[in-house]
């Protein structure tokens, strides 16, 4: 019996994932030129608000996830005002340290506060999933399959068709110019660290049933959605998407077929091969030239 | 020259000192216990984060892959000793040479792209470099590591006491530091330093930036080796769980908390973080959560970390000793105005996607001349000035200089053969004090000057000739917009320009500061210099101009001298922004 | 001679009750040393560990003490890192006035401070359970936990003999502690004469272990044995197992058994078996430790607090029989202990410094733990 449809399968679950918490990174780096390391940190976050919200308050689950992904939001602000705005005018590398020192504060706040035992957080379905033919599909993985295909389809329509999409572009290709159109750069930006942070968030809440709450659901998450996004382009948005699928494929299939030890390797291996044949990613544009 | 002298006195001054220090705390430290690891730990991981003060304080490229490099040196080491009996010196050097190529491999492989993207793949390096020693079982022993890991002894001399030992890894490091030190003094550091603060603006003063970026990133993964060589034999213990992604960002907030410019910040911020988790217990769990807001802090609060604070404080920067230097050799050097061609750009087309910012562009040059290139904003003049220095890919046409064909060099192979710019918005190098700035320029490979004495005394010229010699040890920052120009200017000149390319020089500038920089383009004209100058300001054009080139759309629309190429109708109607209906 | 730990406990307490303890006080304390993670991925255990040893040292001192003297804890913390425990180790060697230190019960720790032992001049107690850390000649190492040639041992005849299973598929974690179980336990199925059909490493923290799972289905194996640390990755795996309808026996290392786990992985651990070198039903020394610890924390122990309580308890047996606290005598006195009742078993160091070697056999069942049987294997 062939493993190969199974693993596929497994492969687009996890790539979506890996796709949805890639679509955070876009928008912050499209808006701000923001590369976030802390993003991983959100679906910690996003996990963990949930739970509390379910356990220890007994929210109803959708009522739960709405309220958890607004406080997403809503701290994604603060995030933003912390390690973005102080730094705004240093350039890239300063604020990649701050998120990487925010990130730290955030996994050992949690870890001090809830320990390392990870927890149960249930999933949308009861059912823990149904069987097609030969392939199991994980009733979560179907749901975050579903949900990274809804994101995508309406981040693009807003990104590439709307005047909003059109104002964050110009922000993100020049903050001051854009502020001269009229553009409220700030507003537009703190609105991103939102979105961004809710997205996260909510991608948190969707994987915390297959991975278990836990402060390691960031590292999980993160690394592999950041290579996806450079492999799909660099602030792509279909680019983030197809880079996180093809990481999530391949990784399952070279698990299955090449090494499981490795198997955290792939994503990188890739990562490198994509920068050395074409540096722009799959999807993305030159590196724009500026004097 | 004497400033040059002096400060290798003092460097000398101060590498005894260190030796000196080094002696008396191989002397008094224990020969075992918690102290002797505590300070063999901070020696060991101080050597590693020398290497992030150059690639990253020096170079401004982010690495978080060195507890990678630091454990690639340590199980050289180890592995050398414990498998195959080399002796430890013999694996300490394979270890730094296996952590150097693998850096430069690194480094050529992503260094041509942007900060992100090295932040990255360094990350993709460390977490490979984690599995491979946890999972290659037959070379690296698997998770359990290696123990029994041997200390040295050299000629006959056994440096394997723990006081002895610490005294070795005290040595590598002050030569380390002393290095570090030297290294941000001298060309290439000089180098390194353009390239982190405007690496447009080094390329086009000659610095080869991509191979810059790759010698930083070669240095600072050998940096990390060593250090983890010296660690292996300090613990006789190693395993894969100490140089993971966690070890690399507490390796680079080390760095940044000292002051990530400086390698004594290093030096301060490795102690003070080996130490940290000492004078942190009471906190216990909440330590690391503490840690990482540290981070935030320093970064926000201390952008040059706790020496660059202490070097604000008490080191204030001192006006250099009245040096006399010879003029700048501006008039000896080109000859008298000719009828040579130094430029020629032919056919010349830049296109962005469907935009055609310059198309079919002929353009010539002569010697000594000053030629301006004007035309209402969007019709392509910076455009030309990018393909002409080698910012931008040609798309089409030819660009000669001295009779070369230069249309498919990179910008620094330009600036060789003497072609030195300056910029619209200033691009100075912001790091980097008056005077260093322009020596950066005055280092232009292929400049009739070489060596530390000759490029300073070329540097010190240049700002008398723009009138910046007093402020010449001041950090560039400090100066107004107007001089920031001058600066930019001087440090074009420094190099011995055959072309010197202005972009805007009259931009931002007020009335007063316009006339003055009126006067010096007349002084250089006076020279022989040879210009190209873009401005918008036709007063000051009409006053230096010889020649003038009109551009509108990406298109020439007139070039001659500049009473028939103002007075060209096409001109006219451009500036005036009618229709030209006359030019049909 | 032996002497149960109650019995201690018992006349210590009558003399406790005669008013011996007032100027006990005013002796010197007996100073026991501790390197535990406070911080880091491992300060849960530590903190159980520190329970455990704080448990034992008060009940001896709530007894008088021994030989007229209070017990009295030095902890360091090791940051659940190999330098940390470097450091932590050799801040605990400088103090000097130390009787015995309980060290780590991860065995890269133990290794990264085995030279440091050697050199230390003090009993130093290890809970890591790679077999190679007593095997270095060094004296001063006692293990208070049975060694996982034990536990590979006693999965591969259990499995073997009891369940009769001859395709082994055998799973385990690429770290320290998973890479070597399962290599032994390998070497000790050879030894019975069966070579695994299937043997896999995969890393802590995946997010899907499906291919591990259907290479598991597709091998055809009757029994699976596990070696991984980690109850994230416990439960993942039985979640899948169960997800694509692996329904063969499964023996795994204790972490299978943890309330962690068995809370995480709910009921796709049903019916799994588990080797443990700690369980509450195991003997009556066991079954009034795991009462108290209870009772004081609200926890039912594990081996984490039980090792440490019983390292306590064999340092207090040889102070009394040595009459004082010179680490070369007490070293030798420890060496000579023969059927020392502990939480963790019945310990008789052997030249290595192994207290132990018997596991339990215990058996999830509906998310209960089942003892079965302990098993004593032959070395």
């Amino acid at each position: 019996m062939s493993m190969l449809p199974q693993l596929l399968f497994t492969g687009i679950g996890i790539g979506s994932i890996y796709a949805m918490v890639s679509l955070g990174f876009v928008l912050l780096i499209r808006s701000a030129n923001v590369v976030n390391f802390a993003q991983g940190e959100f679906s910690m976050l996003g996990a963990y608000l949930m739970l509390i919200l379910l356990m220890s308050f007994h929210v109803p689950y959708f009522i739960a996830l709405v309220v958890s992904v607004i406080l997403m939001g809503v701290f994604g602000i603060v995030f933003g005002v912390i390690t973005y705005w102080p730094l705004r005018t240093r350039g890239q590398i300063p604020v990649i340290i701050s998120t990487i020192g925010a990130g730290i504060l955030l996994e050992n706040t949690v870890l001090a506060t809830y320990g390392p035992s990870p927890q149960v957080l249930p999933g949308v379905f009861n059912a823990s999933g149904v069987l097609v033919g030969n392939i199991f599909m994980d009733s979560q993985y179907l749901s975050i399959i579903c949900t990274a295909f809804v994101l995508l389809a309406l981040q693009y329509v807003i990104f590439e068709k709307t005047v909003v999409g059109k104002k964050i572009q110009a922000t993100s290709q020049d903050r001051e110019t854009a502020g001269l159109l009229g553009i409220p750069v700030v507003t537009l930006i703190f609105g991103i660290f939102f979105y961004s942070a809710a997205l996260g968030g909510l991608a948190g809440i969707l994987v915390a049933p297959i991975l278990f709450v836990s402060v390691g659901i960031a590292s999980v998450v993160a690394l592999k959605a950041f290579a996806a996004n450079i492999i799909g382009g660099f602030g792509s948005i279909p680019g983030a998407i197809i880079g996180g699928l093809l990481i999530g494929i391949v990784e399952t299939l070279g698990a299955a077929y090449i090494s499981v030890p490795y198997k955290d390797a792939y994503a990188f291996i890739m990562l490198i091969a994509v920068l050395l044949v074409r540096p722009q990613g799959l999807f993305g544009e030159r590196v724009a030239e500026k004097a | 020259m004497m400033t040059a002298v002096s400060m290798r006195n003092r460097g000398l001054l101060y590498g005894g000192l260190g030796i000196l220090v080094v002696i008396a705390i191989a002397l008094v430290a224990p020969s075992h216990g918690y102290y002797l690891n505590i300070m063999m730990q901070a020696a060991t991981y101080a050597i590693a984060v020398a290497g992030i003060v150059v690639v990253l304080g020096y170079c401004g490229q982010i690495s978080l892959c060195q507890a990678a490099f630091l454990g690639m040196g340590a199980y050289c080491v180890a592995i050398g000793t414990v498998d195959y009996g080399l002796p430890f010196f013999v694996s300490l050097a394979i270890g730094v040479a296996v952590t150097g190529i693998g850096g430069t491999l690194l480094g050529l492989t992503t260094l041509r792209l942007g900060g992100h993207y090295i932040g990255m793949v360094t990350i993709g390096f460390q977490l490979i470099v984690t599995m491979v020693l946890t999972n290659w079982l037959g070379f690296t022993h698997g998770p359990d590591g290696i123990s029994g890991i041997p200390r040295p002894s050299l000629a006959g001399m056994d440096l394997s006491g723990g006081a002895i030992y610490l005294g070795l890894c005290l040595l590598f490091l002050g030569a380390v530091t002393m290095f570090t030190v030297y290294l941000k003094m001298s060309r290439l550091g000089r180098a390194m330093q353009a390239v982190r603060d405007n690496d447009l603006a080094a390329s086009t003063c000659g610095v080869n930036v991509f191979r810059t970026k790759v010698i930083a990133f070669a240095i600072s993964a050998a940096l990390g080796g060593l250090g983890g060589g010296l660690f292996a034999g300090a613990f006789s213990y190693i395993s894969p769980d100490q140089f993971t992604f966690n070890d690399s960002v507490v390796l680079l907030t080390m760095a940044l908390l000292g002051g990530v410019e400086y390698a004594f910040g290093a030096l301060l911020g490795t102690i003070l973080l080996v130490m940290l988790p000492e004078w942190l217990r009471f906190l216990r769990q909440a330590y690391l959560a503490v840690y990482g807001a540290a981070v935030i802090a320093i970064i926000v609060f201390l952008p040059r970390g706790m020496w660059g604070l202490l070097m604000d404080r008490y080191f204030k920067p001192r006006p250099m000793k009245a040096v006399e230097v010879a003029p700048l050799p501006l008039l000896a050097r080109h000859g008298v105005p000719s009828e040579d061609v130094v430029l020629n750009i032919a056919k010349l087309a830049k296109h962005f996607g469907g935009l055609k910012a310059v198309d079919e562009v002929d353009m010539m040059v002569r010697r000594g001349s000053v030629h301006a290139l004007i035309g209402p904003n969007g019709s392509g003049k910076t455009t030309i000035l990018n393909v002409i220095t080698g910012l931008y890919v040609t798309t089409a046409g030819k660009v000669e200089f001295l009779g070369k064909d230069i249309t498919a060099l990179p910008p620094h192979d330009r600036a060789r053969l003497g072609m030195c710019r300056t910029y619209q918005n200033i691009r100075v190098f912001r790091g980097m004090t008056v005077l260093e700035n322009v020596i950066v320029g005055a280092e232009r490979g292929g400049n009739d000057v070489s060596g530390t004495d000759a490029t300073l005394e070329r540097a010190l010229a240049a700002l008398d000739f723009v009138g910046l010699r007093d402020v010449a040890h001041l950090p560039v920052g400090d100066l107004p917009y107007g001089h920031q120009r001058y600066v930019e200017i001087a440090r074009a000149l420094a190099g011995s320009p055959e072309i010197l390319l202005l972009d805007e020089p009259g931009a931002g500038l007020n009335l007063t500061e316009k006339g003055e920089m009126a006067e010096l383009l007349k002084r250089l004209q006076g020279h022989g210099m040879t210009i190209v100058i873009i401005d918008h300001d036709m007063k000051l054009i009409e006053r230096v101009a010889d020649h003038i080139t009109v551009l509108n759309f990406g298109r020439r629309i007139a070039d001659g001298d500049p009473k028939f190429a103002l007075s060209h109708p096409e001109v006219i109607a451009a500036y005036l922004g009618e229709p030209h209906r006359d030019a049909a | 001679m032996e002497t149960s730990r109650r019995s201690i406990i018992g006349i210590l307490s009558a003399g406790a009750c005669v008013g011996l303890v007032g100027p006990a006080f005013a002796a010197d304390t007996i100073k026991i040393g501790m390197t535990i993670p406070m911080t880091g991925p491992g300060a849960t255990t530590g903190q159980l560990q520190h329970q455990g040893a704080k448990l034992a040292v008060d009940q001896i001192n709530a007894a008088g003490g021994v030989l007229g003297r209070q017990i009295e804890l030095v902890e360091e913390d090791d940051q659940t890192t190999n330098p940390g425990m470097v450091l932590a180790f050799s801040r605990l060697v400088n103090r000097g006035d130390l009787a015995v230190i309980l060290a780590s019960v991860r065995s890269t720790q133990v290794n990264a401070v085995s030279e440091d032992i050697k050199k230390s001049g003090l009993p130093v107690f290890i809970g890591g359970s790679d077999p190679t850390l007593t095997h270095m000649g060094d004296p001063w190492v006692f293990r208070c936990r049975p060694n996982d040639i034990f536990s590979s041992k006693v999965i591969a005849e259990f499995g073997a003999n009891d369940l009769k299973k001859k395709k082994w598929a055998v799973i385990h974690g690429t770290d320290a502690f998973g890479a070597s179980g399962g290599k032994l336990l390998i070497d000790q199925l050879k030894a019975l004469g069966i070579t695994p059909v299937i043997e896999q490493g995969i890393n802590n923290g995946q997010a899907d272990l499906t291919p591990v799972v259907l290479a598991v289905r597709n091998s055809g194996a009757d029994v699976l044995a596990t070696y991984i640390a980690f109850e994230n990755d416990v439960a993942l795996f039985a979640r899948q197992l169960k997800q694509f309808g692996v329904n063969i026996p499964w023996i795994g290392s204790a972490s299978v058994a943890s309330p962690i786990s068995r809370n995480l992985a709910g009921p796709a651990l049903y019916g799994t078996y588990v080797v443990a070198d700690f369980d509450a039903n195991s003997s009556p020394e066991a079954k009034k430790f795991a009462d108290e610890f209870n009772t004081a924390h609200k926890v039912i122990p594990d081996d984490q607090p039980a090792w440490v309580y019983d390292a306590v308890m064999l340092t207090v047996e040889a102070i009394k029989k040595t009459g004082g606290t010179d680490p070369m005598k007490l070293r030798d006195a420890l060496h000579a202990i023969k059927g020392f009742k502990g939480t963790e078993g019945t310990y008789t160091f052997d030249e290595n410094g192994d207290g132990l070697r018997a596991y339990n056999i215990i058996q999830n069942e509906n998310g209960n733990l089942k003892f079965i049987r302990q098993i004593t294997p032959a070395s």
